[in-house]
């Protein structure tokens, strides 16, 4: 796209938004999009869709562009930030539900929630920097997911601006319901490839009274992982993670694979589950704030700047063999069967190619798949960030994309199949 | 007069049309005898009945996909049916004059325990995976009051729930991968053993979408370890209105139970003729509430939980003793549809969803729509996910009385939307709400979910007529409507 047509557009969109709600992209956001917009409620979002349909102008929800930042091959021409539409829109806490606005950050919204002893159980590393909109979209979970569970499970109601800017719902504000065609699982992890999620509705959680973190060393991975699995065989564990010596450095552990396993109850519950902890040696408990400060640093452990980054996800007896063999350092959600892995530092790109692949064999040697979490932009034109699904499924799915982005304009080109 | 033309020249087809699918499944796989064909005329959602023309029995994947093929060219329609326990007549033939029946697909295909994980054909029923499991210490959450005959396929098609999805959550979350049949017979993969989605989720969107993708043929469950303890108690209360004060105290005391059942006076009073439970006559309400963990503090909980509904106002809270006491609490909230069967000769269970915190409002309109209607109602139902069951027991002989069933469920179901619930919360929309769609979805998200339906089935013909509101039915899909809230 030239330079006239991108300022024509550009004008077009300060006309529909006002001058002072589009913007140059800053920081990482220039990976991401070229124009940034801000519309402040679904109504101006349907705008936006209208104008970019019409001109087949690409566009991507932003949330604070970090996922796409790390994956995008080239900018998106319009980047819509929600960062005005980051209200509550409904809470009642009897009720253990909640709906907001998809530019809130999780962080701002479980702040709010824990005023009343809730939260929304979700734990994507750095949470004050994601936005719901990205939550869903990207489909992020962190440790929490082997209690708590994805997106997937929590969402229960969403809303959409899709292709000729229609405002669609699906699902509702309770915590049950199957009426009409369950959207929300349509919209969880679509990379903003159907269309711009506006406002979600989620399950809510108490938050758990009592929290003890157990951490013990291991000289070999297998051992720590064996370790996780009998701990998740016999209690019922918050998180239970496995991290490689270069996290778990980070933790001021030298030379060791690291197990951090936590659970949570009444204080009988936490002596009753702290006694099978008792065989790992050399473990170290912590409760109460610093338990659940060392857990924040493990949920929000940061791989960047790594040469290349991925989330291999297996079935869960299987991962361990799985990340053993890879040569990477890698934070693993050990029951849950999924581990981010990384390689720091620089790597040629030959060298960078050669690694995905082994990851990818290993993890299809695992009944499992990867996905790209990051790579440095150099490298990204000739990457597969997702594997290829199915040819079946592949099929459904391009079929979906083409019956809810006819013109092809949201986010192409970022997920699966090239979609 | 199209479908006229249409049905005639299926009828002469017909013959030639059995002879074909029986070479796919075998002779003793198609019944075409009418009295043979009645016993598939409805589900459990009795008020509408059509029986199919054809009924195929296939035993394989291989079945499903040849069958599926041949109706595709010659344009057959299909409706896929399970055990027929649905609620909301998802398996009603409508327009779809072939039924496939998965019954005899009941194999349990791998059990993989080290993964929590376990592969069964579609046609396995719901409560015999447990059973596979149970005595290694694993069981399968979802647990519809159906559970001894309903199959794996019709719980994924209508994504059900059950009593103890308050705390493990429905269908949908635990079913990580099928294998799906398209209309044509195309067979899919979606989905695996991996606890991730790659690429888009569409098996979330085939759990739930009522036989609308095609047919499940076999699938993927998450198993989970049964808990060290349970502790089942039973509160008596003097009405409905305290019971639940009590079940909003609970939650909202930050504890989670593993379900909480509320049954009101007309249902105790069925029960307790059918099961000799030890129900007070003369209770207003009862909760049946179960806790589940380490037994170490299960004990404290439960305490708590019986100050709590003491408070709220509980007559009485006793303890379920042990295994035996525990399973005649269960028997008798599970039954407890069939032993309405005593009280009048017909009753329809209605499935609503509302704000748990909107319970009492609910059941005072549904009392007063009870007195309106000249209908008794009876409540049971899921509290503590504010998912309601009234039962409203008619006699089918009286075409007044069945028109007044008919009203009243509508009346409720419009109550629940006004609140902020839902229509349904596991039965599904099947034939019997399809027309109340609109309550809850603009004409935009009914056109999406059409999109959705045909990213599957672009022909139209895996269970047609369902969920969606039909041209010319009495709700125009285009009907103007305000935008209802999340």
């Amino acid at each position: 796209m030239s330079d006239v047509q991108a300022d024509k557009i550009e004008n077009a969109i300060r006309g529909l938004l006002g001058a002072e709600h589009v913007r140059e992209p800053r920081g990482r956001e220039t990976l991401a999009a070229r124009i940034i917009a801000e519309p402040r409620d679904s109504d101006e979002v349907a705008a936006l869709v209208h104008q970019c349909e019409a001109g087949r102008i690409t566009l991507a929800p932003l949330g604070a562009a970090r996922t796409l930042s790390e994956i995008r091959r080239a900018p998106a021409m319009l980047g819509v930030s929600l960062a005005r539409m980051d209200r509550i829109v409904a809470y009642e806490p009897e009720d253990m539900t909640v709906i907001a606005e998809a530019g809130m950050t999780l962080g701002a919204l479980n702040q709010r929630l824990a005023e009343h002893g809730q939260r929304l159980a979700l734990d994507p590393c750095n949470p004050g920097a994601t936005t719901l909109g990205a939550l869903i979209g990207a489909s992020h979970a962190g440790p929490l997911r082997l209690s708590e569970g994805t997106p997937r499970d929590l969402l229960i109601g969403v809303r959409f601006v899709g292709h000729e800017g229609r405002a669609v719902h699906g699902g509702g504000r309770v915590v049950k319901n199957v009426a009409g065609y369950d959207l929300m699982k349509v919209m969880t992890g679509s990379f903003g490839t159907l269309g711009i999620i506006t406002e979600a509705a989620f399950k809510l959680l108490p938050i758990p009274k009592g929290y003890t973190m157990g951490i013990a060393p291991f000289a070999r991975a297998a051992d720590a992982f064996g370790a996780a699995l009998k701990l998740h065989d016999v209690l019922p564990l918050v998180h239970v993670e496995v991290l490689s010596p270069a996290l778990a450095a980070r933790f001021r552990y030298s030379g060791a694979f690291l197990l951090m396993a936590a659970v949570a109850g009444s204080a009988s519950e936490l002596e009753y589950q702290r006694g099978h902890f008792g065989g790992l040696d050399g473990a170290v408990f912590s409760d109460g704030a610093r338990a659940i400060e060392t857990y924040e640093r493990l949920r929000d452990l940061e791989f960047a700047p790594a040469a290349v980054a991925a989330q291999l996800a297996t079935a869960p007896a299987e991962l361990a063999r799985c990340v053993e063999g890879l040569g990477a350092e890698f934070r693993a959600h050990a029951a849950c069967g999924v581990a981010q892995v990384f390689v720091g530092g620089e790597l040629e790109p030959i060298k960078t190619r050669e690694t995905l692949a082994r990851w990818r064999s290993a993890a299809h040697a695992a009944h499992g798949h990867l996905r790209v979490l990051a790579a440095a932009p150099a490298l990204r034109s000739d990457l597969d960030f997702f594997d290829a699904p199915p040819a079946g499924a592949l099929k459904l799915m391009r079929r979906l994309k083409a019956a809810f982005d006819p013109t092809g304009v949201f986010n192409p080109g970022c997920f699966v199949g090239g979609l | 007069m199209e479908s006229l033309a249409a049905a005639l020249q299926l009828a002469a087809e017909l013959p030639a049309l059995a002879a074909e699918l029986a070479e796919i499944v075998g002779a003793d796989g198609v019944v075409a005898r009418p009295s043979e064909l009645a016993v598939y005329e409805c589900d459990g959602w009795t008020i509408a009945k059509s029986a199919p023309d054809l009924l195929v029995l296939p035993r394989t994947t291989a079945h499903v996909s040849g069958v599926l093929a041949a109706l595709e060219r010659r344009g057959v329609a299909f409706v896929p049916r399970g055990a027929g326990t649905g609620l909301s007549g998802g398996c009603l033939p409508l327009n779809a004059p072939v039924m496939v029946c998965t019954s005899r697909m009941n194999h349990i295909v791998a059990c993989d325990l080290a993964n929590r994980r376990i592969e069964v054909e579609s046609g396995v029923v719901n409560l015999n995976v447990t059973n596979a499991v149970k005595a290694a210490g694993y069981f399968y959450a979802p647990d519809p009051s159906s559970q001894v005959a309903c199959t794996i396929g019709g719980n994924i098609a209508e994504n059900s729930g059950g009593p103890h999805t308050l705390k493990y959550g429905v269908t949908t979350n635990h079913v990580l991968g099928v294998e799906l049949v398209l209309a044509g017979g195309e067979v899919v993969e979606l989905g695996g053993p991996a606890d991730e989605r790659l690429g888009y989720d569409l098996l979330g969107a085939v759990v739930g979408a009522e036989g609308t993708a095609g047919i499940v043929t076999r699938a993927t469950l998450r198993l989970l370890r049964e808990p060290q303890a349970h502790r089942t108690m039973l509160g008596i209360f003097a009405d409905v209105e305290r019971a639940t004060a009590a079940v909003t105290a609970i939650i909202a005391a930050g504890i989670i139970p593993g379900a909480i059942e509320m049954m009101d006076a007309l249902i105790i009073r069925a029960v307790e003729a059918a099961f000799k439970v030890g129900f007070p006559a003369d209770a207003g309400a009862v909760l049946i509430v179960e806790i589940d963990g380490l037994e170490v503090g299960l004990s404290e909980r439960a305490e708590r939980i019986a100050r709590i509904a003491t408070e709220a106002g509980a007559v009485e809270v006793k303890l379920a003793r042990d295994e035996a006491e525990r399973a005649l609490l269960w028997k008798a909230r599970k039954r407890a549809f069939g032993a309405v069967g005593r009280l009048a000769p017909n009753y329809a269970t209605q499935d609503g969803v509302v704000p748990r915190t909107r319970l009492p409002d609910i059941l005072r309109v549904i009392s007063m729509l009870s007195r309106h209607y000249k209908l008794a109602i009876g409540n049971v139902f899921h509290a503590g996910d504010g998912n309601i069951h009234p039962i409203v027991l008619y006699d089918e002989r009286d075409p007044d009385q069945v028109r007044r069933a008919i009203e009243v469920g509508r009346e409720i179901l419009k109550a629940c939307v006004e609140m902020g619930g839902s229509l349904t919360g596991e039965h599904g929309i099947g034939v019997e709400k399809q027309h109340e769609m609109p309550l809850l979805f603009a004409p935009e998200d009914l056109i999406v979910m059409s999109e959705l339906r045909r990213v599957f089935d672009p022909n139209g013909h895996a269970n047609p007529g369902k969920i969606i509101p039909q041209p010319g039915g009495c709700v125009e899909v285009a009907a103007p409507r305000r935008q209802a809230p999340l």
